[in-house]
């Protein structure tokens, strides 16, 4: 009996209970129960750091670090569970990283094979780095170059898959161009505003107007962190990476030997480094005569490959004209648009082919195409000419007509015998 | 011709005659325009035949006065060569294309059999429209011709919409855009806009439209088309040819001779329609596309008038469909408003009048088919 509450005690807690439920079923109606992260709470990445410096903790918050358990003393040392000035700026706190020092500091962990193992990372930027030019001109005392936050943000580091990091390929040639996009600072490197050129290639309107993400970008040529302008002689290996049929041809012609003797740019010299155009058979008759004579005989062979091209392109052009034709007619001619797409790739092989600038092998492929073409049109030709023919039925049908109508005016006023 | 009974004749004909009215078939016939004399049904047909044969005709009932028996017979080659056709057509939005480019493409003579439904359907609006302007000018709506009159307007509003839904039924991109804006046209009229829209499946082109418009186009508007053919020469049959007109002339023709000329006149119809077929082939579209509006797009020509004027008068879009409304209602009401008699209304301010609406009606026209051309 002593173990059992005393009525009035049990009717309290009943009471109590239901001013509490009431309480809480009021407060989830009224606010959802989610607390502000950015103003109160002392997160584990940034302890008590935010309270003086909210702006670089908002940074940090929302970075891939601050989820990976990197905290604010991670990188500034330093006390991030005080709130007091000295104590917080206190044991090993480094404040500011000086811009020389950045690539070791994130290397420090970026280059530590046991801890980026968890995250299937590579370890070798840091070495990659001292490679590139950033990294040659740094250790040569040079500090206006681009170094670990530049491009990947000091607090705001995200994924490269985050199309709002820095590094998301369409972010990319703004990152470059913030540094080589300024030609002030460019030209006291005697270097060009090569973002500028860039934007106005074939590859940048792939990027932005086309949404290819597989577009060239800066590193795709230059390497990521290892950036460095290829060499002449590279230039086909990194062109070729993706031109892998141009690179076959190239590397078979005499361009290849000749160029290399030279020193001369491989693929740039005719299509430019940054401002490179979509690629058009017109500038077999304009980039020979870059290099050679304009009267040679490299300008006339430039000159014949344009007029192959230009001879197969028309005959297609004109199968073309005759499908359409033939299909307002209509005749069935899924089977000539099957054969012209076959013949219009033909003679995208023979402008790769001109790589070789040998004419055997090109007009090998355009004189294919310009077959298809001809012939093409010749069958379409032999299909409107059977209707042709079948017009000149028309006259047998009216002599028939003619006839019938004949007779029947005979029989028009021939009275019946009457019986 | 004698009454004395005739020894039974052997044949086809008479083995047929002793189990069918075989008379009787005629004079249904005889209902859509092949003949207006009377008939007993109760005489053989022979003797029917034989009579029909040497009953005179008035000169009057010959060319240029037989467009409403070229009517029918256009209406007939109509009928047959979209028979065909329905043979393979699908109607539906996904293969109401195809179908068609199989039929047209594909099938042995199916081009040709489409080209002359094409071309039939011209003429027949042609003949149908010359008919009617003629009527209105030899002033054949007044009475006792009101039928015949109220009978033109509904072949023509019928034969128009016939046109309108057989459009769609290709799925090309201009069939598919004509018939959009068209829906638009007769969603702006008055009180019957919505009812009509509802009837054709929708204010905008959807699936349910494509089958209507078929239902349409191959049932129902032939159906009322036949109605009017029969009101047409069931009110010849009663009220004999133009009175006025025959009077003037002598009886020049017997009726046999005068189905052999029609009968000569249907076969440089067709022949005519082959040629055209031949020689001017309409050309074969690409499929509609619902998210494209090609450049031009305007409805069929003869909804382009009151297009014109939706596209360019400013207002709610009621008054302009008001307007046609109040003209086809008008034309159809002509035998009601313009009573002989009246002073008002005679024939020659009658005629002034038609000239000026007419020529309006081709203004507008000629406006709406320019219409954002540029």
């Amino acid at each position: 009996m002593s173990s059992r509450p005393r009525l009035p005690a049990r009717l309290l807690a009943v009471l109590l209970l239901g001013v509490a439920v009431g309480a809480g079923a009021q407060t989830g109606t009224v606010a959802p129960p989610t607390p502000d992260t950015r103003a109160t709470q002392v997160t584990r990445a940034s302890g008590r750091c935010g309270v003086c410096h909210p702006a670089d903790r908002a940074a940090f918050e929302h970075s891939l670090h601050a989820r990976e358990d990197v905290r604010c003393v991670s990188c500034h040392g330093g006390d991030d569970t005080t709130l007091e000035k000295a104590a917080a700026h206190g044991r090993g706190f480094t404040g500011k990283v000086d811009r020389g020092s950045i690539p070791q500091m994130c290397g420090g962990c970026h280059s530590d094979v046991e801890k980026m193992r968890p995250y299937d990372l590579p370890v070798d930027q840091y070495a990659l780095y001292q490679t590139s030019d950033h990294g040659k001109r740094l250790r040569a005392g040079d500090r206006a170059v681009a170094v670990c936050s530049d491009c990947h943000g000091p607090h705001d580091v995200l994924a490269p898959s985050d199309p709002s990091s820095k590094v998301f390929p369409t972010n990319i040639p703004r990152t470059c161009g913030a540094c080589h996009g300024d030609s002030t600072l460019m030209r006291s490197r005697k270097l060009h505003d090569t973002y500028r050129e860039y934007l106005t290639s074939v590859h940048a309107r792939a990027l932005f107007d086309k949404g290819n993400l597989r577009a060239p970008t800066c590193v795709s040529c230059h390497g990521v962190h290892g950036a460095a302008p290829p060499q002449t002689g590279d230039v086909n290996k990194v062109c070729g990476k993706c031109h892998t049929a141009e690179r076959r041809y190239f590397n078979a012609g005499r361009h290849r030997g000749a160029m290399a003797d030279q020193k001369v740019s491989e693929c740039a010299s005719c299509h430019g480094d940054h401002a490179i155009p979509a690629a058009q058979p017109m500038r077999l008759a304009k980039s020979c005569v870059d290099c050679h004579d304009d009267r040679g005989k490299e300008a006339v062979l430039g000159q014949e490959l344009l007029a192959d091209y230009q001879r197969a392109n028309d005959e297609l052009d004109k199968a073309d004209a005759l499908i359409a034709r033939a299909d307002a007619v209509p005749l069935q001619t899924d089977d000539y648009k099957a054969r012209l797409e076959e013949a219009r790739t033909y003679l995208r092989e023979a402008m790769t082919a001109t790589h070789t600038v040998q004419p055997d092998v090109v007009s090998g492929f355009s004189l294919r195409a310009h077959s298809v073409g001809t012939e093409i049109q010749s069958e379409i030709q032999g299909k409107l000419g059977n209707i042709r023919t079948a017009k000149l039925l028309l006259i047998l049908f009216w002599f028939y007509v003619l006839v019938t109508a004949g007779i029947l005016y005979r029989i028009r006023d021939r009275r019946r015998p009457s019986r | 011709m004698n009454d004395t009974p005739k020894t039974p004749s052997r044949g086809l004909l008479a083995w047929l005659e002793q189990r069918l009215n075989v008379t009787e078939l005629f004079s249904f016939l005889s209902h859509f325009g092949l003949v207006y004399t009377p008939i007993d049904t109760r005489r053989p047909l022979k003797d029917v035949l034989a009579e029909i044969d040497t009953t005179p005709v008035t000169s009057y009932a010959r060319w240029p006065h037989v467009l409403g028996v070229l009517a029918a017979i256009l209406f007939a080659l109509e009928a047959v060569t979209g028979l065909l056709l329905a043979y393979y057509y699908r109607p539906s939005p996904e293969s109401a294309f195809e179908s068609t480019r199989t039929i047209v493409r594909d099938l042995p003579a199916g081009g040709f059999l489409h080209q002359m439904h094409t071309w039939g359907a011209y003429l027949l609006i042609a003949v149908v429209a010359v008919r009617l302007i003629r009527l209105f000018w030899d002033g054949l709506y007044r009475a006792p011709r009101e039928l015949l009159w109220f009978s033109a307007v509904s072949l023509m509003w019928l034969i128009l919409q016939l046109d309108f839904t057989g459009r769609l039924l290709t799925w090309n991109m201009k069939s598919y855009w004509a018939a959009e804006r068209g829906l638009e046209v007769m969603w702006s009229l008055p009180l019957v806009g919505p009812v009509l829209s509802f009837m054709l499946g929708g204010r905008v082109m959807n699936e349910d439209v494509l089958i209507r418009f078929y239902v349409l186009h191959v049932a129902l508007l032939p159906l009322f088309y036949m109605i009017g053919l029969y009101i047409t020469f069931g009110t010849i049959r009663r009220v004999g040819l133009s009175a006025a007109l025959e009077q003037t002339r002598g009886n020049v023709t017997t009726f046999r001779q005068h189905y052999i000329d029609l009968l000569i006149i249907a076969l440089f119809l067709f022949a005519g329609m082959v040629t055209l077929a031949t020689l001017a082939p309409f050309h074969f579209l690409g499929v509609a596309d619902p998210y494209t509006t090609p450049a031009g797009a305007r409805p069929p020509w003869y909804m382009l008038a009151p297009y014109a004027v939706f596209q360019r008068v400013p207002g709610p879009s009621w008054i302009p469909g008001g307007v046609m409304l109040a003209v086809a209602l008008g034309l159809l009401l002509l035998p009601v408003w313009s009573r002989a008699g009246d002073s008002r209304f005679d024939e020659k301010r009658v005629r002034i009048a038609g000239a000026v609406a007419f020529g309006i009606w081709l203004a507008l026209s000629v406006m709406g088919a320019f219409l954002d051309r540029r």
